[in-house]
């Protein structure tokens, strides 16, 4: 049975996220959404370029050094090689230093997890990133490199199929995963910080609510009036409040009209009448998931006594 | 589930009252709202400048606070039903799990135990993979050699030309010891870089598809095997009928145990992925595979470090030593060191 909190999380959201359970050691299952291509791809770009840019750095302190000035294939070779380096070490220490996240990963808000809820191990992480010389660059390297002047046509043809294959991994699985993280039985998540804002449960009481008013809705609809009340204040969020007022109050068969000086207290205070009586019906055994929940119950013939509110 | 009962009294209310509503969830979030935000802080701080910029103190404090925290979400979802709050724990335990359960080495640490323990320990694991991939080249070679010394027309169809470059049936003797056995060290930065370089390259790209061509069943990794097999079959035997079997292997042998055992390598790794594709136990195949995959992989990425090493033997110091005893020599330890390092290292228990 879906929860209001899974319903609500599903409205506000869109759906378009793809969510996951990791079960910690501690036997607590913990929602997970998964990184989103475009995410991933920003990320990489970011780490990316970083990249380049130390490996230019590194490259321009080196032929500044005595014997550092050679041209042509050797100077490729030892552009490549540091490049190597760079971008190894680079993700290497990043997703060690900081749990799973390097800098690109950082700003996008993506972090690498174990898929299983274990935790992440040093050769997991040794083992995705090195993964990726063997799915891209080693590939790319040679596809482009004027040494192989020996290689024929369907080396670099199977060298792109190679490439492409690689590139279309993450687009044909379920988990999104590249074939360092099939290897390294690792996946990643978006993990962007969230905030504790205040409770918006309203001590005084100046409305009162029966129960039958209260029983008019369930979870998904409180959280989504949550959300709507912790929206900032504005134009557009005094017009919602007003039409939702509106029609809530139709629905509660409030007897008199309110004026839009007392709409937030009003709101906050149903809120509040409305989660109390909600959280005691769950604790009863008997969470309402959303306003549908009676007819829903209703239409199972367990038990006839239901009246449809 | 069953329906509502149909009356509860404490709900019921007539009339307007000024009791004040005490709800359970607010009441248990004032309570434990401290120990959050100070979890929230540690991991804040973890996160920026990583795990190790915390004080013995607060590492002891981290683990106690999560596993807190992480019931505070427990009763959380079955109490409360405010959105904020449930998915604020749910992220926070989130980051507290990676946070506690993270890795605790440093790039260094973790390239060294690699090292140290994971890749010798890889190699053994797939110890009999490797027995077959050797047995592979073995046969490989041996039909090459007899195939090429009976009629070295078939050298120029087991050896891609570009691989020959220009040695083949009608090179004398001479030829191949001046221009290729003892041909003229080409001097560092085109030894040590560009050779290498070229020789690397090469190298691993047999080694990855030897290695990754294993998930079709192994069969690929084979053929690639016997037909690597089958080339240095064919050039023995060409330097066989020209009484130069030892110098050649001298020539061979200065990079050839590194480069053999890293094909080798990228054969059992690949055969171990067959294996676990063909007999995936009681996991899904793909499951056995991220299971039993890090393994084979940890060879495949040992064996790309065992290409390099072998590159620079190869193009940097093959020519510089002119000698086909010391190379023998040469040759002769490496394949020593090789075989000490897979058979000893990382056996200690890890600290």
């Amino acid at each position: 049975m879906t929860t209001g909190t899974e319903l609500a999380s599903s409205f506000l959201e869109g759906g378009g996220r793809s969510r996951r359970e990791l079960m910690t050691p501690e036997g607590v299952p913990l929602a997970v959404d998964l990184a989103d291509y475009g995410e991933r791809a920003v990320a990489f770009a970011i780490d990316f370029v970083l990249c380049m840019a130390a490996t230019i750095v590194i490259y321009l302190l080196f032929i500044f050094l005595p014997f550092g000035g050679t041209t042509g294939i050797v100077a490729r070779s030892i552009v490549l090689f540091i490049a190597f380096v760079v971008r190894n070490f680079y993700f290497i220490h990043f997703e060690l230093a900081w749990q799973g996240a390097t800098p690109g990963k950082r700003v996008v808000g993506l972090r690498v997890v174990d898929r299983r809820g274990g935790p992440l191990l040093a050769s997991a992480v040794v083992a995705r990133n090195l993964t990726r010389e063997i799915e891209a660059f080693l590939p790319l390297g040679l596809l482009q490199s004027p040494v192989g002047a020996g290689s024929a046509a369907w080396e670099q043809i199977s060298l792109g199929l190679w490439l492409l294959l690689f590139a279309a991994l993450p687009f044909v699985n379920r988990d999104r995963m590249r074939a360092g993280d099939l290897i390294a039985g690792t996946m990643v998540v978006a993990l962007p910080r969230r905030v504790l804002l205040g409770d918006l449960v309203e001590s005084a009481a100046r409305y009162a609510f029966t129960e039958k008013q209260l029983r008019a809705y369930g979870a998904f609809e409180l959280q989504v009036l949550e959300e709507l009340l912790r929206r900032p204040v504005g134009v557009e969020t005094s017009r919602l409040l007003r039409e939702v007022t509106d029609k809530i109050c139709r629905r509660l068969e409030w007897p008199a009209p309110l004026p839009d000086a007392d709409i937030r207290t009003f709101l906050r205070e149903f809120y509040t009448a409305e989660r109390a009586f909600l959280e005691r019906e769950q604790l009863f055994g008997k969470p309402r998931a959303d306003k549908h929940y009676e007819s829903k119950a209703a239409r199972e013939p367990a038990d006839p006594s239901v009246k449809k509110v | 589930m069953s329906a509502p009962a149909p009356v509860e009294p404490m709900t019921q209310r007539s009339g307007p009252s000024t009791t004040p509503i005490i709800l359970r969830s607010s009441e248990f979030r004032r309570g434990r709202e401290e120990s959050w935000r100070e979890l929230e802080a540690l991991i804040g701080r973890a996160e920026r400048r990583g795990v190790r910029s915390l004080s013995a103190e607060e590492l002891q404090r981290l683990p106690l606070l999560y596993r807190s925290t992480l019931s505070s979400l427990s009763v959380a979802r079955s109490i409360a039903l405010d959105r904020n709050l449930l998915l604020y724990l749910e992220n926070l335990t989130m980051r507290g799990f990676l946070s506690v359960y993270g890795p605790r080495t440093n790039v260094i640490e973790g390239i060294a135990d690699f090292f140290r323990r994971g890749f010798p320990a890889a190699v053994r694991a797939v110890r009999w993979h490797f027995v077959i991939a050797l047995v592979a080249l073995v046969v490989g070679t041996a039909a090459g050699f007899w195939l090429t010394m009976v009629d070295e027309a078939w050298f120029s169809a087991l050896v891609p030309s570009w691989l020959a470059s220009g040695r083949g049936p009608s090179s004398t003797r001479e030829s191949l010891l001046d221009d290729e056995i003892f041909a003229a060290w080409p001097g560092l930065a085109q030894s040590f870089v560009a050779m290498a370089n070229f020789l690397f390259q090469n190298n691993t790209m047999v080694g990855i598809l030897t290695f990754s061509l294993g998930v079709a069943a192994g069969v690929p990794t084979i053929l690639l095997l016997v037909y690597q097999g089958l080339g240095f079959g064919g050039f023995l035997a060409l330097h066989y009928n020209r009484g130069l079997l030892l110098d050649f292997v001298g020539w061979v042998s200065i990079h050839g145990a590194t480069e053999f055992g890293a094909i080798l390598l990228c054969g059992a790794g690949g055969l171990a992925l067959a294996d676990r594709i063909l007999f995936p136990g009681r996991y899904g195949r793909v499951e056995s595979l991220a299971v039993n995959g890090r393994m084979a992989a940890q060879v495949a990425v040992g064996a790309m470090l065992m290409f390099f090493v072998a590159a620079i033997l190869e193009g940097g110091f093959r020519q510089l030593v002119a000698s086909t005893s010391l190379r023998l020599m040469i040759g002769a330890v490496t394949g020593v060191l090789w075989l000490f390092y897979f058979a000893r290292a990382g056996r200690e228990p890890a600290e």
